[in-house]
This record gives structure tokens, C-alpha cells and sequence, in this order.
């Protein structure tokens, strides 16, 4: 395959690309579907793939969903999928929890049911799930009562955050002991019609601005996404390609690990920028449909 | 004026005499509040000696808080409660009040302003006649994915706020898609300090959160941005060059001060230490330099000695 950046894909082309790849991964959102809707053709090129010996993987910055919830979406839109090839943050961040920050207690979780049922799937008991309002007047919140065990703080995506769950993780953070981790930095979430709420990188700010502390991050651009289906499947690496629409996510993560990068124009990134990247992290541009009519 | 502190320019402990010259100087004293003149419902030993004392020198006095959870007729009660004896409302220049007035006076606002904040704030935006566009709290069919916005809205003003809720993040965030509508926020401090070095989370995180969901940068109001010496400045008409601001926290206070060309002291007994001003001043970093004050003090308390010798 040329060495050359930001090349659109010629038939031909993708002929050589497919040929010299063993193992695909999409994103998700602006890729494959947009909120309820599967792009056109993605998921026959998903099936043609795995027809021609590929193996297919899922890797989404959203923190709203098991990997269950993944594949019961992917299974109504059309698509070819198991849950076991779904990396989404939540399931990953439980993993990191686990093996990176040898987590062996509690987590104080800014999060969802999904988030906290990944958890506790892998032995991490969490507390905070829910709503959560304030009480008490001002001095109370500095001594709002702190489990012992907690040995980590968890932000993800979170519709009932509010003011006293911020405090209640300050106060853990004040302990610098206490481990902080967020599952992705995505300033938007996207939904089914169309529509965005604010996303994760919202309220992961607001807790690092509060207890002026980074966070380590799991979701896209990190590498830990990659890592973690790597390390339970035995990729190589040299024979990878990653396909992604956000080139300060999923690209980055792509050429951060060594794989092959694949720009779709479905989603958020354009040529114009992808061009003016050129120098740092540049992909290898394509629509899905030139892929699906080689295949 | 000697120092006695070593190396560059800066931090200079003062005492005694060198406290009265550099008063006799000085014409406008600007105190901050919280960590300076109180801590918490303490007032700090000598304070309200000194505000009077001050005052019958001849000196005019102002407090310049970014403590946004209290209307000013509050604050004058806690004064009082507190032993200050001769306190005026005109005196006191809070983050709220500001941001009150910069709307109605600078902003010029055609419209009204969505708040995320307490209940201090909306007192001072209802007493400068700002109006405010009403919180509907269990509107039928509301959630995060379809919230009703009011057509009216021209401003988004975002403060310390206790009932903050993903759904207020969310209507912001909407009304902040238009170009049009402004962006304020009374405060940047990512904490505030409580009793027993403990700490609360400060306007600065709820506006950190807001910033990123409609990334755009808000307007701020507290110090450090000039606006609050502005204000003071345009009803009593100071002189930088005869002002003093007295504070202690480096990243807001003392760098309000140098943002506004004022003589800056440090005052040990509330956020910032003493290390932490020397380690700005030997920054090579100018905007780091700017945090480093001119002077330093145990406590306020200090100055009443120099007045009293």
C-alpha cells in the first residue's frame, strides 16, 4: 500500500486496501448510523466483510450503552453484530477500572444504569447512581458523608448530574489518593432524530475545574480503546484499519496505535480539514459506498 | 520604600511604618472579603478596628467580593452581625451586583437573561430592573431532549448554583447557539474555600461545563477582569494611582489589581501563601508575574498597628 496521506479511494485502491487488512473497526455515530437511522449500504459492507474473512469491531466514544444495548441496536438497524464486538466506553472504562487502576473497591459514579451494571459485571461495586439533589445548607456539603471504600471517581454521561453530585466527587478528589477517571471527552451527545445534548466532556470539565485535577480518559483518542480490543483478541496491528468520521478522535486514535485510517465524509470531519491535518495525522479518505462496490 | 523580603521586585512584608507610608499615599482602599476581612462568620481580630479607622483618616473604603450568593442588603447585615459598624450598601461591589449592572449599563440588554444561579443573583438582576426568564420547574413533557425555551432570551448569565441540573446545562447550551445571545459568567473560581480548609465547587466549574457544551467563552465579571474596578470607578470615579487592593488569593485579587494598575497586598490569612507568591514572582511567565503582589501583611490587622503608632 502507498505511504501516501489523505488519499481518495479509487476502486482499485480499496481492492489493494482490503486485501492487505485482516480487521476493520468503526465508530459508530456518523459512520455506520446517525441517532436511529444506519447509513445506507453500511450494513452490507459490514456482512460483504465478514464474507471476505474479515473480522469486525465497534469502537464508540458514547457512554450511554452495554455492549448488550449495542447490539440490540445494531441487530434492529440491520447490522451483522454480536455483543462480544462492541468496545464501547462504558464496557471499556469498567475494564480499565479493573486491570489498569487495579481497582479492587468502590467507585463513586457520575453515570447511567448501563455504566454501573459494566461495573458491576466485572466485581466494581459503584455508588451515586441516580438523582441526586442538594440539601442542607453550605457548610453541610464539605461534610457530606464519604464511603471509605471508594477508591476511584467514574464520570460518564450523567442526565441527572447536578451540583451536589460535582461536590460529592470533589470531596473524594480531595484525596489525591482517590483515583479519577473519565470515559471520553465528547462535548456532544447525539440522538435518535437528530437532536445533541450536552455530552460527557461537559461534566468531566466541570469536576477537573472543581478539583483542579486531569482526569485519565479511556474513550477516543486514547489508545485504551485499541488496547483493550487488542489485548482480548490478538490483533496484528500491521493489518488493522480503523474507520472513523472525527479526525481528532477516531483518526488520531488510528494512526496513535499504528493502524491503517479511514475518513468517511458521512459524519463531522471534512477534506478541507483533513487536508490542513495533513501534517500530524492524516487518513486515507473514502465514502463507504466505494467500499461496498468493491466488495 | 525598604523591604525587608530578598530577590526581585515584589512580595514585600511590611510593617510598621513602611504600612503608613504607603497609606499616606493611597487615597481608596479595596478589600476583598472572604479569607480578608472574614472567614466564614468569623471576622478576622482587628478588621473592623481597621475599616473604621481608615474611614476617619479620610480614606474611602470598598469591598470587591466574587461571593455571588448574597444581594448587598445581605452583606450589609453580615457586616453589621459581624462588628463592622459603618458599612454602607454603596460600598460593596459583589460579582452579582456586578453582573447586574453590566447588563443593564453595558450590555444594554434588549430581552431578558436565562440564569444558572442562586438566589443572590436574581435579587440583584430583579432590583436593576433586569429581567429574568422564569424557571419552570415541572413543565409537562420537559426532559434533557426536549426542554421549551423562551423566545425572549438575549443573555445567558452562569453563577455558583446549588440546584444546578444537567437539564439548566442543556437549556443554556441551546440558548447559546445563537450568536447574538450573551455570555456572562460572575465568576471564574473553580472553588470556594469553607471553614477547616474544606472546599465547595465555584462558579468556574459550572462555567467550565458550559463553555465546553457550546464552545464559546464567556464573559466574566469577577475579578480578575477589570469590570468590578470599572464599576466602582464609574460611581466614585478612582484613581489607580491612589487605590490599594487588599486580598488573599494571587490568581484573582492580586492579578485584579495589577489588571487595574493598583498597588497590591497580600494578606495572609485566608487562600494563598507566601511560597506561592514568591513562586510567581520568580516566574518568567509575565501573566504569572502579574499574580505576584507588591506587598505582603500577616493580616489586615497589621495596618491598624501602623495606624494606631
Amino acid at each position: 500500500m502507498a505511504a501516501s496521506k489523505c488519499t481518495q479511494l479509487t476502486a482499485a485502491l480499496s481492492r489493494q486496501l482490503l486485501d492487505s487488512i485482516d480487521c476493520v473497526l468503526f465508530d459508530c455515530d456518523g459512520v455506520i448510523w446517525r441517532g436511529d437511522q444506519a447509513i445506507p449500504g453500511a450494513p452490507e459492507v459490514i456482512s460483504s466483510l465478514k464474507k471476505n474473512g474479515k473480522r469486525v469491531f465497534f469502537v464508540t466514544n458514547n457512554s450511554t450503552k452495554t455492549r448488550q444495548m449495542y447490539a440490540d441496536k445494531l441487530g434492529k438497524l440491520g447490522f451483522d453484530a454480536t455483543a462480544d464486538e462492541v468496545f464501547g466506553t462504558v464496557y471499556c472504562s469498567a475494564v480499565y477500572l479493573k486491570n489498569v487502576c487495579k481497582l479492587d473497591g468502590k467507585v463513586y459514579l457520575i453515570g447511567s444504569n448501563a455504566m454501573r451494571q459494566e461495573l458491576e459485571d466485572v466485581g466494581i461495586r459503584p455508588v451515586g447512581v441516580g438523582p441526586d439533589p442538594v440539601s442542607g445548607v453550605q457548610k453541610d456539603w464539605a461534610n457530606v458523608p464519604l464511603d471509605k471504600e471508594v477508591q476511584a471517581v467514574l464520570v460518564s454521561f450523567d442526565e441527572h448530574f447536578s451540583y451536589m453530585k460535582l461536590n460529592r466527587a470533589l470531596q473524594y478528589l480531595c484525596n489525591p489518593d482517590c483515583q479519577f477517571v473519565g470515559t471520553n471527552t465528547d462535548t456532544r451527545l447525539p440522538l435518535e432524530g437528530g437532536k445533541a445534548v450536552p455530552g460527557t466532556g461537559c461534566l468531566l470539565r466541570a469536576v477537573e475545574t472543581a478539583a483542579q485535577r486531569q482526569a485519565q480518559v479511556v474513550g477516543k483518542p486514547s489508545n485504551f480503546m485499541f488496547e483493550c480490543v487488542a489485548s482480548q483478541l490478538g490483533l496484528d496491528l500491521e493489518r488493522c484499519l480503523m474507520v472513523g468520521d472525527r479526525l481528532d478522535t477516531d483518526i488520531m486514535l488510528g494512526s496513535n496505535c499504528g493502524l491503517k485510517t479511514l475518513l468517511t465524509l458521512t459524519g463531522v470531519s471534512t477534506v478541507a480539514e483533513a487536508e490542513a491535518n495533513q501534517k500530524s495525522e492524516c487518513p486515507h479518505q473514502q465514502k463507504m459506498k466505494e467500499v461496498r462496490r468493491v466488495l | 520604600m525598604a523591604g525587608a523580603a530578598g530577590g526581585g521586585r515584589g512580595c514585600v512584608t511590611l510593617c510598621g511604618a513602611q504600612i503608613r507610608d504607603l497609606l499616606d499615599a493611597k487615597h481608596n482602599v479595596l478589600f476583598d472579603c472572604d479569607g480578608v476581612i472574614w472567614n466564614g462568620e468569623t471576622a478576622v481580630t482587628g478588621a473592623p478596628e481597621v475599616v473604621s479607622l481608615l474611614k476617619q483618616r479620610g480614606k474611602r473604603v470598598f469591598f470587591v467580593t466574587n461571593n455571588c450568593t448574597r444581594p448587598r442588603e445581605n452583606y450589609v447585615q453580615k457586616f453589621s452581625r459581624l462588628g463592622f459598624t459603618d458599612v454602607a450598601e454603596e460600598e460593596i461591589f459583589s460579582s452579582a451586583y456586578c453582573s447586574a449592572a453590566y447588563l443593564r449599563d453595558v450590555a444594554r440588554l434588549q430581552g431578558k437573561v436565562y440564569v444558572i444561579g442562586c438566589g443572590g443573583v436574581l435579587k440583584e438582576l430583579r432590583d436593576a430592573g433586569v429581567p429574568v426568564a422564569e424557571e419552570e420547574d415541572a413543565e409537562p413533557g420537559a426532559s434533557i431532549y426536549n426542554c421549551p425555551l423562551d423566545p425572549d432570551v438575549k443573555a445567558v448569565l452562569v453563577g455558583y448554583d446549588e440546584n444546578f441540573t444537567f437539564m439548566k446545562l442543556a437549556k443554556a447550551c441551546c440558548y447559546l447557539r445563537s450568536s447574538e445571545c450573551l455570555f456572562l459568567a460572575t465568576d471564574p473560581d473553580p472553588w470556594h474555600p469553607l471553614r477547616g480548609g474544606r472546599v465547595t465547587p465555584g462558579s468556574g466549574s459550572l462555567t467550565a461545563a458550559l463553555e465546553t457544551a457550546s464552545s464559546r467563552k464567556a464573559t466574566v465579571i469577577g475579578k480578575p477582569s477589570r469590570f468590578m474596578f470599572d464599576c466602582i470607578s464609574s460611581q466614585f470615579g478612582l484613581d489607580p494611582a491612589h487605590s490599594l487592593m487588599i486580598g488573599d488569593r494571587l490568581e484573582t485579587d492580586v492579578l485584579f489589581g495589577s489588571n487595574c494598575g493598583l498597588a497590591t497586598v497580600l494578606t495572609l490569612t485566608g487562600v494563598s501563601t507566601l511560597q506561592e507568591a514568591f513562586a510567581f514572582r520568580d516566574s518568567q511567565e509575565p501573566q504569572q508575574k502579574h499574580c505576584a503582589p507588591d506587598y505582603v501583611v500577616e493580616s489586615v490587622a497589621d495596618i491598624l498597628q501602623a495606624l494606631e503608632e
